[in-house]
């Protein structure tokens, strides 16, 4: 073969032909002229360390996608459903608890009975609300971000930023008190476990974290599964638990113990304790915006899946609520504390199913799994939201870049240790997490909700005003439970996230100031012609003697300018005096420059040489451009790197930054 | 009665001819070979004329020619099909294409060709689909190109 081709015999002496090597086609694709696509070999790491690391990634991650195939990892209304509802699904199996328990710590227990039905009921008109407004940011911003994009375009800058840091706080706290309060759980049926509690949820945070690293189809895939098991055990429950309340007429008197408790009667009842109620039990919201801000994940088309999703989502939810209520309530069952804790979901699947049945079991199990995975839905939200937020320079932009699987890693990795952390911090201790939770979604919701009040009434569709009402009395209602959960909670934790909204509000506001400070810097006006270069340059090359290393360096410096000097820096003036004759021998068109350095540092001397270089350039012209060619020896082995260009290293380092100053490593690679 | 069925190939060549009907010929044989598990070969000739050396460098330093082949390897990928490309330079198409078709030890030829007519007359089918009609040891399958609109 000569030059890539290879000559071939026809079948006739005429029939030659020329079989021509395409060297590109392993690494690229040609898409047009000058124009080429990387294949995945292309991506392969080239050291055997680097292979390692990409092969362990591969067993873990899986493969790596290409950016086509991103429309393949994309949601199917199902998967979506299972990865941006689990947090709020999950939320109807505590959230009528909180109902009760709000009224018993009142001591009203019986007036519990009468009102946590209509409390519920009202809380899901809020969720039904709420789940609308949600719906038309999905077909508004098919860009996602959810309510901050609403506020970005409506309100402006402050208010984005304000809704976007209660949100992002938020589902750090969903990650850190669903994992802890399924690891009590876990603890609770088996109390060996209590002392590494902590390691369990962080484990567990580590096992979601790398789910959806292996990116979203897959996340579906793992977590789809525990969330379709608990819904439909849990509609099962409701319907068995309604036909024996309406047909055999199945209803329970309240425990003694919740009478007993009970201190003011039911017409007793202020307005201040229904208020508590109900906010206590618009936990059920939680998770309601996340469809919202992760619009394109969505199947095509996206805004009007994610709006079929949240609609399903907040049905399925009320009804669970709902439905759970009217069963606890009609069957007289509040939460126990003694001897033994009984949640009251787990008390009204004890009765529909009994006690000691296999359907009470693994309602119960399904139900552990289903709080444990809660944490799913803020990873699917937040690092879209993060990246929104990256996009438009409020974060570091490697924020908005998609990893391997298409999937916004570094948003996973920082929620994953973030969510870690703070289990670490507060002891896995889910009852100290609480206070700081659900403050920041509310926040948010109004924030969202008031938003689209002014999107309504600057667009006017047809409808608009009814619209307009929807949304306000949205706004207006989960403005008092942002107030009431944020009063109630203050001193309990929930100033934390009030001090941390503004923190997070300014660091955001600082990172873009950053970003557009260098982009200012950076920018090149775009109605001008490029001249070549106008400034001079300047070569130096630090060199400890002659050899080939340093040969190439010099070599490499003349194609680049003919001012071009050796710098020798020495603490022993025989060594340079020798130099300096076998320089002027070899090399006598390079002028090398001797610095002695009496107190043998080397690489300050040769900084201060480079500074009264600078220094004597003549005023009125421009400064020119140093560059310092530095000869590096590369070694063969990781463990040889440790003995050679350790103050090449040194000398780079100390270069970095430095004023009109180029770099230029030239690399001697060992032959045998 | 013959098969209606068409024929399955273990190994397919496809000719391309840089025109619009590649990416249809590449289409169908790859859907063919995704089904019978076959392997494809793409074949794009590069005619070299006689004042130039038939090894000269020029088929390698063509964008377009290294396209057509990346574009037919783009899309038997894309039905998870193997193909390996083969450019080839030679002073006559027809030739090049039936003796690599038959060093190959391919079973089937499938061919693309334009729907041109001959001074806005009749259609005329050139000179190497004749040619590898007459020649190629399997079978071939030739793809028209649809009639422009005009002139259907």
């Amino acid at each position: 073969m000569i030059g890539g081709r290879r000559p071939l015999q026809g079948r006739k002496p005429g029939d030659r032909r020329v079989r021509v090597e395409r060297p590109h086609a392993a690494f690229f694709r040609y898409t047009g002229p000058n124009e080429m696509t990387a294949k995945e070999a292309a991506s392969i790491p080239t050291t055997p360390g680097q292979r390692l690391l990409a092969r362990i990634r591969g067993i873990v991650l899986g493969r790596p996608l290409a950016s086509e195939e991103e429309l393949g990892e994309r949601l199917s209304k199902r998967k979506a459903l299972a990865i941006f509802s689990s947090d709020a699904i999950s939320s109807s199996a505590y959230a009528t608890e909180e109902i009760l328990r709000a009224f018993l710590l009142a001591g009203a227990a019986l007036a519990a009975f009468s009102f946590a039905l209509p409390v519920s009921i009202a809380i899901a008109v809020l969720l039904g609300i709420v789940a609308f407004s949600y719906r038309q940011v999905c077909i508004a911003y098919p860009n996602g971000g959810g309510s901050y994009s609403v506020s970005k375009e409506n309100f402006g800058r402050l208010a984005s930023l304000i809704a976007a840091s209660a949100l992002l706080i938020d589902y750090n706290l969903t990650v850190a008190v669903s994992t802890s309060s399924a690891v009590e759980q876990i603890a609770s049926a088996v109390p060996a476990l209590a002392p590494i509690s902590v390691a369990i949820a962080v484990t567990a945070i580590g096992l979601i974290t790398i789910g959806n690293l292996r990116g979203l189809r897959e996340a579906g895939n793992i977590f789809a599964v525990p969330t379709y098991l608990f819904l439909f055990s849990a509609l099962l429950m409701i319907g068995i638990g309604l036909y024996r309340i309406i047909v055999l007429g199945d209803t329970r008197a309240p425990s003694p113990e919740a009478i007993a408790s009970a201190t003011r009667t039911t017409e007793a009842v202020g307005a201040l304790i229904l208020l508590r109620a109900f906010a206590s039990g618009a936990v059920a919201l939680t998770g309601t915006e996340a469809i919202a801000t992760g619009v394109p994940a969505f199947k095509p088309p996206e805004s009007k899946n994610a709006a079929a999703t949240l609609m399903v989502m907040a049905g399925v939810l009320g009804v669970l609520f709902v439905g759970i209520t009217f069963l606890a309530t009609s069957f007289g069952v509040v939460p126990i504390e003694e001897p033994v804790k009984q949640t009251v979901i787990s008390q009204v699947a004890g009765i529909v199913f009994g006690g000691d049945s296999i359907g009470f079991y693994l309602f119960q199990a399904f139900t552990a799994l289903l709080l444990f995975l809660a944490a799913n839905t803020s990873f699917a939200a937040f690092p879209r939201l993060v990246a929104v937020l990256a996009n438009d320079g409020f974060f570091p932009r490697q924020f908005s870049l998609r990893g391997d699987r298409l999937a916004f890693s570094a948003g996973i990795v920082a929620l994953g240790l973030l969510a870690a952390s703070l289990v670490v911090i507060f002891g896995g201790d889910t009852h100290a997490l609480i206070p700081l939770y659900a403050v920041g979604v509310f926040i948010d919701f109004t924030i969202a909700q008031a938003g689209m009040v002014r999107h309504w009434y600057r667009e006017r569709p047809p409808g608009w005003r009814a619209r307009i009402a929807i949304n306000a009395v949205g706004c207006a209602a989960t403005g008092v439970v942002a107030v009431v959960v944020t009063t109630i909670k203050f001193l309990d934790g929930a100033y934390l996230v009030i001090l941390l909204i503004p923190i997070l509000v300014a660091t955001m506001l600082f990172i873009r100031r950053e970003y557009n400070a260098q982009e200012k810097e950076l920018h090149v006006r775009d109605d001008i012609v490029i001249e070549g270069p106008h400034r001079e340059q300047r070569v130096v090359v630090p060199v400890n003697g002659i050899d080939r290393a340093v040969i190439q360096a010099v070599n490499f410096g003349r194609t680049m300018s003919p001012d071009i000097r050796a710098v020798f820096v020495t603490d022993d003036p025989d060594e340079g005096d020798a130099l300096r004759r076998r320089w002027e021998r070899q090399l006598p068109t390079v002028p090398l420059v001797i610095v002695e350095s009496p107190y043998r540092a080397v690489i300050s001397p040769f900084i201060a040489y480079l500074d009264v270089l600078d220094q004597a350039w003549p005023p009125d012209k421009d400064a020119p451009i140093t560059v310092v060619v530095v000869p590096e020896f590369v070694a063969r082995h990781w463990w040889d790197r440790l003995l050679y260009n350790r103050t090449a290293r040194r000398l780079k380092a100390a270069l970095l930054g430095r004023e009109h100053t180029v770099v230029a490593d030239v690399p001697y690679r060992r032959q045998h | 009665m013959p098969e209606l069925v068409a024929p399955l190939f273990q190994r397919a060549v496809v000719a391309l001819n840089g025109g619009p009907s590649d990416a249809r010929i590449v289409r169908l044989a790859a859907e063919q070979a995704s089904r019978s598990k076959g392997e494809l070969i793409a074949v794009h000739v590069v005619e070299i004329d006689w004042t130039l050396p038939l090894d000269a460098d020029i088929a390698g330093r063509s964008d377009e020619a290294q396209r057509v082949l990346d574009m037919a390897e783009g899309i038997a990928e894309s039905v998870k099909v193997r193909m390996e490309p083969v450019l080839l330079q030679a002073r006559d198409v027809g030739a090049a294409i039936v003796d690599e078709t038959t060093e190959r030890g391919a079973d089937l030829l499938v061919v693309g060709v334009p729907y041109r007519t001959r001074f806005g007359g009749e259609f005329a089918i050139g000179r190497t689909i004749p040619y590898i009609l007459q020649n190629t040891p399997c079978a071939v399958w030739v793809v028209r190109e649809p009639m422009p609109e005009e002139v259907a």
